[in-house]
């Protein structure tokens, strides 16, 4: 019994291991839009779409680490959509001291049945924000980020 | 070089109850064609099909006598792992000449800065053996998105995406994003090429390169352009043997943006040497697939034309031209099903007959292509849960 125990422990620390790797990174399927959506509690919600082999999207990187950093309680979402190893991804996100921001990978092919229930109409350009509104109301920009104008989509007024 | 040890040939045959099932959102592990995630044909002149396609990491060749009713068994080309270019307007190049020696291109990245190479090899056994990959051009930036035209005498073209010119500007300190397209011509089945030239130095970084022969068997190119003030509109461009023509814009879409829409033109030249070429944009003026053509080498083009409607997802337009005879294809998804819509001309692109549904499927799927084999018109459509197909879409008159 008090092997087990041990083991017990031993396994716990195993899977605490685990969760201490700095970088989370979740796989994004379909059927997670709505999920990820329902998380922001209503709250403003920005969403960025990225990939490693996009260089927009590396310039672009550093800048939602400076922004995360200057807006703490912003809550962003990151997803990932290039079929690239896990190790590239995690890379990038450090570099941009993105290591602890909400990040997901695309794990299939980021092809228009994934995108639909994100957007129908969008093609899957990168780099690529959404913002949702307080009121659920969705807007999407393709290319670089104007952060000033983000910054100011996020203040929640009373 | 290998023959892949999957049982390839069953599932590849056409036999649906033999396809490997593959979930939805499930990644299909294997090499084979019932994994990849891009598939491009080429008839041989004996009539036999080529089939090219990357498939988690690998890049893959493989045969069919009966118009891709059956395979032969792979052979593998090369294998990249996670670094092989499987983006969604990435796949590999294949062309073969009258005596049956093949070319073949694709590309990786190289380094960790996401670097491009592009690899080319040749098979002059049929397919059954291919030369080791070798480097297409020695530069330690980035070539990616082979494009690749063989003319009727044999002689190869090609061209790609080079970042050399936006690599060098960078180091000189200067804030430059995009490529550049690049070209070159082989004369003897794409053992060696000719110095590289650039035909615009100003690009989209990441979308495929249409290219179809004019009447004289000149190479011209559509692609993503980048035009002053950072507009990613069309370019329609003839390569001669002496260089490149002039760039002539396609359509005023101004598509002003830094991203990468991985999402490039298609081009068709007919025997009246009309250019055909069908496009995605999201510019302020237009947005959504368009058609447009040109009678004068490219130097004014009709008004853009929608394709698909506007209401629903519509992408990866495909051209085909035989005689006066222009066939359009391209991709709407509902919500549920990819299919592929046809759309005819039979007056070199001045009227069009009612689209209509060629293919749907439920799962994942490559780009609709077109090709020819003597008179007759082909659909190439991977698709991950209907298999490989190989459709009979019509006939020069």
């Amino acid at each position: 019994m008090k092997r087990y125990w041990l083991f017990f422990i031993l396994a716990l620390s195993v899977t605490g291991f685990a969760f201490a790797d700095p970088i989370s990174l979740k796989p994004y399927q379909t059927g997670d839009w709505k999920s990820i959506i329902k998380a922001a509690n209503g709250g403003p919600l920005v969403i960025n779409f990225w990939g490693v082999t996009c260089p927009s999207c590396v310039k672009e990187m550093p800048q939602w680490g400076l922004f995360i950093k200057n807006n703490p309680s912003a809550k962003v979402v990151f997803i990932q959509v290039d079929d690239v190893s896990i190790e590239s991804i995690k890379k990038m996100l450090s570099k941009a001291n993105l290591d602890k921001a909400n990040n997901y990978y695309v794990a299939a092919p980021f092809d228009e049945r994934l995108r639909y229930e994100i957007d129908p109409k969008w093609h899957g350009e990168t780099p690529t924000t959404i913002v949702i509104d307080k009121n659920g109301k969705a807007s999407r920009k393709t290319g670089l980020v104007d952060f000033q104008q983000l910054q100011k989509a996020l203040i929640v007024k009373p | 070089m290998e023959v892949l040890s999957l049982p390839a040939q069953a599932q590849m045959q056409m036999d649906h109850s033999s396809m490997v099932s593959a979930k939805p959102g499930n990644a299909c592990q294997g090499a084979g064609l019932e994994c990849a995630n891009a598939a491009t044909p080429f008839f041989t002149q004996d009539g036999k099909l080529l089939l090219a396609w990357t498939a988690s990491g690998v890049v893959a060749v493989a045969q069919s006598s009966d118009l891709g009713k059956t395979f032969s068994p792979a052979v593998k080309i090369a294998e990249h792992g996670k670094s092989l270019d499987a983006g969604a307007d990435a796949r590999p190049q294949i062309v073969a000449d009258k005596q049956g020696n093949i070319f073949l291109a694709y590309a990786f990245f190289k380094d960790t800065s996401w670097n491009a190479q592009i690899n080319t090899a040749r098979s002059t056994d049929g397919a059954k053996t291919f030369t080791k990959p070798e480097p297409l051009v020695s530069d330690r930036s980035s070539q990616r998105f082979p494009s690749v035209l063989i003319k009727p005498d044999g002689d190869i073209f090609i061209s790609w995406i080079d970042k050399r010119l936006v690599s060098a500007a960078k180091q000189g300190g200067q804030n430059r994003l995009g490529g550049s397209i690049a070209y070159s011509f082989s004369q003897d089945g794409g053992k060696s090429f000719q110095a590289e030239r650039f035909a615009n130095e100003s690009s989209c970084e990441c979308c495929r390169i249409g290219g179809s022969l004019d009447p004289k068997d000149n190479p011209v190119l559509a692609y993503r352009a980048i035009f002053p003030g950072g507009v990613r509109d069309q370019a329609s461009q003839v390569i001669l043997a002496s260089g490149a023509g002039p760039i002539r814009k396609v359509a005023d879409d101004n598509w002003k943006t830094d991203a990468c829409p991985h999402h490039g033109p298609s081009i068709a030249v007919s025997n009246a040497g009309t250019y055909h070429v069908a496009w995605y944009t999201q510019g302020s003026k237009r947005s959504g697939v368009f058609y447009a053509n040109s009678s004068n080498q490219g130097a004014s083009y009709t008004k853009p034309s929608r394709v698909g409607s506007e209401s629903a997802n519509v992408s990866r337009p495909y051209l085909l031209a035989l005689g006066q005879q222009v066939w359009l294809v391209w991709k709407e998804f509902d919500g549920v099903q990819s299919s592929v819509y046809l759309k005819e001309s039979s007056d070199d692109g001045k009227t069009w007959a009612t689209p209509k549904i060629l293919s749907s499927t439920a799962g994942y799927s490559d780009h609709p292509l077109l090709l020819a084999q003597g008179n007759n018109v082909f659909l190439s459509w991977l698709t991950r849960h209907d298999g490989y197909q190989l459709i009979n879409i019509g006939q020069k008159q």
